[in-house]
């Protein structure tokens, strides 16, 4: 199975352009025009916000072992 | 307690779709509230800003050189081995805009017809009663305020949050967006009367890099790329600049997005909430321009909360969702089916398609015309000889 992760945002590096949060299944980010908010009770591990985020902004880090 | 204000429709986005229908729908005499995250309407900006000339008269949008940084006459398409496929006309074909000052002037038009118009308002939740919408929870500058209206639309872009919390599954999976990153900076060499787009599996993975001139030695350059690969954008487009030896030091702006390009919301319309432009992914899958998509939308859907209004029905929304699959959804669709067969397309095949094509040809194919057009390709040698590049030009007949 997958292992459990938590999305880190390097915010030096994000446009708060909110393609992460438009392609995330679970509405697990949420961005405003001010800051890039993670909710880890949502998150299903899927990773597909690391992968589409445009300039690599987005890491997961494993918070589990596999579930 | 937090404030509430009281709507007959509340939009929420002020990107292109929601403007249009704010604007058409104040215009009747109904009160409008157009909503926007962001501090000022219109920046950043996710897009390329190229439209084409016949959506200033179709949609009623002045044609106002404050937001027109240039005329294009047409376009060039560049294979992976430099062969080119153009199409000039001799009037102008489409326009390279200002979005920072065109959305805000959209704004402008809507809440000069009568709509409220609120910046630094972001929708965070739908408000239910009785398992019916009721309106919307959101920040105005930080407070929470209320907002009740009988419609709700959702424009609110790619994130599509608001349609999201209404409980319409606006998801798509990964491989279904585009992942874009753009420049605007000095550039020279390039014909800046028209658009210039490069293919190829190692330019761009599954779209394309473009250049759109805003002025002759400035442009936006930018690429889209699938969104399940596993480089970014911003890789892909750094290294066609640097192999191309162009220079890019002199950047005026870097924007950057995600673009829906594989395939559109099905339901548009959920009880008292619609869903517009990229929201409900109304993109063309072939270039990823979205915003004739979302004037289109937004002008079909306004039209049907006007009919609702007006008669006090609200199942005449679901018309919107009708009208919109046969004016511009069965277009879409046969643009979408050619889309995923370029994307099967060698850098070989890209050659001999755009050493081959005329610029008629690309015209029709863009616009999804094209039987005519692959029917002709089909007899070309180079095509004949190859099974597969007939199996592939067969799926689109």
């Amino acid at each position: 199975m997958t292992e459990k992760v938590r999305i880190i945002v390097d915010k030096d590096k994000c446009y708060l352009c909110g393609g992460c949060a438009g392609v995330c299944p679970s509405l697990a980010i949420r961005v405003s025009s001010s800051k890039w908010e993670f909710f880890q009770d949502k998150c299903i591990s899927c990773r597909i916000c690391v992968t589409a985020c445009p300039v690599g902004a987005l890491e997961a880090e494993v918070v589990e072992g596999r579930a | 307690m937090s404030e509430i204000m009281k709507y007959d429709v509340v939009v929420v986005g002020a990107g292109i779709a929601g403007p249009i229908v704010a604007r058409n729908v104040a215009k009747e005499g109904y009160s409008v509230l157009l909503i926007d995250k962001k501090p000022a309407i219109g920046a950043p900006k996710q897009c390329a800003e190229g439209i084409n000339i016949s959506v200033f008269e179709k949609h009623d949008i002045p044609y106002d050189k404050r937001f027109i940084n240039r005329e294009i006459y047409g376009a060039r398409l560049y294979s992976p081995s430099g062969y080119t496929l153009e199409m000039r006309y001799n009037r102008v074909s489409g326009v390279i805009l200002e979005r920072k000052v065109f959305d805000k002037m959209l704004a402008f038009y809507a809440a000069r017809a009568g709509a409220d118009v609120l910046p630094r308002t972001e929708a965070t939740d739908v408000i239910r009663k009785d398992g019916k919408i009721i309106g919307i929870k959101a920040k105005k500058e930080g407070e929470p305020i209320e907002i009740r209206a009988d419609i709700l639309v959702a424009a609110d872009g790619v994130e599509s949050t608001i349609a999201r919390k209404a409980g319409i599954n606006t998801y798509a999976p990964l491989h279904e967006f585009d992942s874009a990153y753009e420049y605007e900076m000095l550039i020279e060499g390039f014909d800046p009367d028209l658009i210039h787009l490069w293919f190829g599996n190692n330019v761009a993975p599954r779209g394309y890099v473009w250049v759109f001139p805003k002025d002759e030695d400035r442009a936006n350059v930018g690429i889209g790329i699938n969104s399940d690969n596993p480089m970014t954008a911003k890789h892909y487009l750094d290294k066609w600049l640097k192999e191309n030896n162009i220079a890019f030091k002199k950047i005026l702006e870097v924007n950057v997005g995600i673009v829906p390009v594989g395939g559109f919301l099905r339901e548009l319309v959920k009880d008292n909430v619609l869903v517009v432009g990229d929201a409900a992914r109304q993109v063309n899958p072939m270039h990823g321009g979205g915003m004739a998509e979302a004037m289109e939308a937004g002008t079909i859907a306004s039209k049907w909360i006007l009919e609702a209004l007006k008669e006090e029905n609200f199942e005449l929304l679901k018309n919107y969702t009708t009208e919109w699959w046969e004016k511009d959804g069965k277009r879409l669709e046969r643009v979408l089916r050619v889309r995923k067969v370029v994307e099967h397309l060698t850098d070989e095949d890209l050659d001999v398609f755009i050493q081959t094509l005329s610029g008629i040809d690309a015209e029709k194919i863009a616009g999804g015309h094209y039987s005519e057009v692959i029917k002709a390709l089909l007899k070309q040698p180079k095509v004949l000889m190859s099974p597969r590049r007939i199996t592939l030009l067969k799926e689109l007949l």
